[in-house]
């Protein structure tokens, strides 16, 4: 499936000149007298402020689901929703539907009308001159993966603005049915993927491991249906400190011997499942509920084991690091280790950061992956052994790394000194990648 | 070293873990993980040979320690195979974490527990504290006497285990040293009387990870409302009621074995020369050979002693035991281990249980010898069945080898 095309309305440039509403009651009566005509409406917010009344082109769009006799329909082609004036009642229940103004009753012709984007070159864009209107193509990814079915239950309870429930879902969308996914205790089963009392989380075949045996248990899995001849993906969704902590010696040791297994690691630097306590992978300073801070003790006294690196000194078929915020590299990243975990080891490490147990509003996880990223942090690499490490989002230009640790509450108390640490520690680290660059 | 003899099977000249290999081959088992440790190492290494050579057809995986070993063979036979390891002492205690999880998952294998004593101090040398310790843990515990008895055990304890109406976990012990390195001639049974005996082997029926019958496996069960409770009950129930069932089993197994080899071993509890006995020593594992020794001796004097020997110590099979127990006035347990809460050995206090569930009590001695390597000889038995005869029960254990 293509990529669909929509429109974009940014309210912040839009100058409320009416531009694209004579445009489009041009385009679509041949005149421009009556603005009422126009399948776009821009409509004073507050003084000097505008929003646009205008069809979103909706995935699960109300108007359809009102529509009692299947005029509206989502076009799976080119993704508008169309109207069908053959089989439409005139009983207005799409302009009821629907919370954007996107479809309207227009008396001069009897009928609703909403915007069809002028067949792919919509007049309105042309006309914008404060670039407040846009025609962007959508993510390619959701238009692959989107139609892949969801293999986990619907109702999964993780916290709020938490982003691994999100990455669990694309992950197995990707992989698809013939898996056997592995989620050893922490938020992932916490949020009910394997599930409660005799009930499944997930389509697909999913089992709790202990927190520490994930990788041999999957590794004799796989072998015994490698001796079967079938091939069957074995996937760990784990956290950190099942990886980085008690488990750490399952998994290394399962790196070692080539097993063929996709481990994926969510990185939210502790045992957020059970209270917020720290991990070996929680960054130095941090708050954590075993870390505290106090007259005697400032948060986490030690810098955070780099599992990505040691992974990758474990010659391991291909290891990454990745963030939701690029999606698409994610999903180039999951491809390779998908692949490679056919013949070798593959280890997919995930930041994830977690509102309820690192302290900022749930609104702004996204956010703060992407700041992650962009001060430098954490960096986004892949690696595969006759081919090196490459850089997939190299920040040659950080943003200061105390916006991202001011954004954060778990090191609110941070001193000068545990700040320059950080930052001596993440030079050091970053030099220490390029040195593994090609 | 081979002789073809008028016996069923060859000859072999084996020492106890390369009996428990043989064994293990002719079970066929899909996959074998391994880790060395003293004095379990022989075996493994005897089988990684196997594999090697391909007399074995087996995935082998050597993995990094006890731990992953048995997690690895639990994956394992949740996609469907047929599993065996080994270990022992220090590399049961490191297994401890999926060793208590895999009778709740009703995955059926055979593992060798090839018994040592526990640090510390620091000790390499047999003992039955190691098995000892984790008596109650769901997994079925047979003891052998022989290095015979363990090549014949191993395989009957894919039967066991693999019942439908028992799917439980079976450690075949096997005494560190006396065992583990004593050499002597056995019979290597026949390989296809062997998959006759064994039959067609279905060990994930009941719960699989396979894309082709999606389910979850071990789900969160339990918790103080709505379906929770009462299903993990039905859970914990069903353990101990296959544990209960696998007595009956084990007799029939151990049966249909003798009908095939002319070998009988006593699946639950030996009676040796007990009928008209007035007193009896309860032993286990290899000890039974020098009391069986020290029983005759005195036999050929005149007195009338037996020995009750244990194969099967978990599930206890009390109604055996009692039936045993009710030949004789008193009775001495000889244990090699240790139990400290009750100062006493742990076998002690299945017998004074045994006792009491079947409403008699009698004089009941407890012994502990053999820790960590120490001679369980003729005269040592001599002197505890000297000790049961006078009648006396002393408040604490008598110490077979305190003096030696």
């Amino acid at each position: 499936m293509s990529a669909y095309n929509s429109l974009t309305y940014n309210a912040s440039l839009c100058i409320g000149c009416g531009e694209c509403m004579m445009a489009c009651a041009k385009a679509k009566t041949g005149s421009a007298d009556d603005l009422s005509q126009s399948r776009i409406k821009i409509v004073v917010a507050e003084e000097g402020k505008y929003e646009a009344a205008l069809c979103r082109q909706c995935g699960d769009a109300k108007c359809v689901m009102n529509c009692p006799s299947g005029a509206l329909t989502k076009n799976q082609a080119n993704g508008l929703i169309d109207w069908n004036a053959d089989t439409c009642v005139n009983c207005l229940l799409c302009t009821v539907g629907c919370v954007y103004g996107g479809i309207t009753f227009e008396a001069s012709v009897g009928h609703v009308a909403k915007c069809d984007t002028c067949g792919g070159d919509p007049a309105c864009v042309k006309v914008c001159k404060s670039g407040a209107l846009g025609y962007v193509t959508t993510a390619a990814i959701y238009n692959d993966y989107g139609k892949e079915e969801d293999l986990f239950a619907p109702g999964l309870a993780a916290c709020q603005g938490c982003n691994s429930e999100l990455m669990i879902r694309h992950v197995l969308r990707k992989v698809g049915k013939n898996v056997v996914v592995a989620a050893p205790p922490g938020c992932i089963p916490g949020m009910g993927t394997v599930g409660y009392n005799g009930k499944a989380g997930a389509k697909v075949p999913i089992f709790h491991p202990l927190l520490t045996n994930t990788a041999s248990m999957l590794a004799g899995l796989k072998r015994t249906y490698e001796r079967q001849g079938r091939e069957v993906t074995a996937l760990a969704l784990a956290g950190d400190g099942g990886a980085s902590d008690v488990g750490f010696q399952s998994l290394s040791g399962a790196a070692e011997r080539g097993e063929r297994i996709l481990f994926i690691c969510f990185d939210n630097e502790g045992y957020m499942n059970t209270g917020m306590q720290a991990s070996s992978a929680t960054s130095f300073g941090s708050w954590t509920s075993t870390t505290p801070v106090g007259d005697k003790l400032q948060g986490k006294r030690t810098d955070a084991k780099n599992m990505p690196m040691v992974m990758m000194m474990h010659n391991a078929a291909y290891v990454a690091t990745a963030s939701s915020v690029y999606m698409e590299d994610f999903y180039e990243k999951l491809d390779k280790a998908l692949e490679a975990s056919k013949k070798g080891f593959a280890y997919l490490h995930l930041y994830a950061p977690c509102p309820s147990g690192w302290r900022f509003p749930a609104g702004l996880t996204i956010d703060i992956c992407r700041l992650m990223v962009e001060s430098n942090f954490v960096t986004l690499w892949d690696y595969e052994p006759d081919r090196g490490l490459v850089f997939t989002h190299p920040t040659d230009k950080p943003k200061p790394l105390e916006s991202y640790l001011k954004a954060i509450g778990k090191y609110r108390h941070l001193a000068q000194e545990q700040v320059d640490r950080i930052k001596k520690l993440l030079e050091d680290r970053l030099a220490m990648l390029k040195r593994f660059a090609r | 070293m081979t002789v073809q003899t008028k016996a069923k099977g060859k000859i072999i000249v084996v020492d106890g873990n390369e009996a428990a290999a043989k064994g293990v081959a002719l079970a066929r088992p899909d996959v074998v993980a391994v880790y060395p440790i003293t004095p379990q190492s022989s075996l493994v290494e005897a089988l990684s040979a196997m594999i090697a050579t391909g007399e074995l057809d087996a995935e082998l995986m050597n993995v990094e320690g006890e731990h992953s070993v048995l997690s690895a063979l639990q994956g394992a036979a949740l996609a469907g195979a047929r599993t065996y390891t080994a270990t022992s002492g220090p590399g049961l205690a490191f297994m401890f974490e999926p060793y208590i999880r895999q009778p709740g998952l009703r995955l059926p294998m055979v593992a060798s527990l090839v018994t040592r004593d526990t640090l510390t101090p620091q000790c390499v040398w047999g003992g039955h504290q190691d098995a000892m310790l984790v008596r109650e843990c769901g997994w079925i515990h047979m003891y052998c006497e022989t290095v015979q008895e363990i090549l014949d055990t191993v395989i009957m304890g894919y039967k066991v285990a693999e019942h439908p109406e028992i799917m439980l976990p079976v450690n075949v012990n096997h005494d560190g040293n006396y065992l583990s390195f004593g050499v002597t001639s056995c019979e290597l049974p026949d390989q296809a009387m062997v998959d006759d005996f064994l039959g067609p082997k279905s060990i994930n029926w009941h719960a699989a990870l396979d894309p082709e019958r999606p389910m979850s496996v071990d789900p969160l069960t339990g918790n103080a409302g709505g379906a929770g409770p009462s299903m993990f009950v039905r859970y914990r129930k069903g353990q101990t009621d296959a544990m209960a069932r696998s007595l009956q089993v084990i007799c029939d197994v151990h049966a249909d074995w003798a009908k095939r080899t002319g070998r009988a071993h006593a699946p639950l509890v030996e009676e040796y020369r007990l009928d008209d006995a007035e007193i009896a020593l309860v032993t286990l594992g290899s000890m039974t050979g020098a009391a069986k020794d020290c029983c005759d001796a005195l036999r050929d004097a005149g007195k009338r002693v037996g020995i009750i020997k244990v194969k099967t110590y978990r599930p206890f099979p009390v109604q055996a035991m009692a039936r045993a127990l009710s030949k004789v006035k008193a009775v001495g347990v000889v244990d090699r281990s240790v139990s400290y809460g009750w100062n006493s050995g742990p076998m002690h206090h299945d017998v004074l249980a045994a006792m009491a569930k079947s409403g008699f009590v009698k004089p009941c001695v407890s012994f502990i010898g053999g820790l960590a390597g120490a001679d369980m000889t003729q005269s040592h038995f001599e002197r505890a069945f000297d000790i049961v005869a006078k009648g006396d029960v002393p408040p604490g254990p008598i110490w077979m080898n305190e003096k030696d």
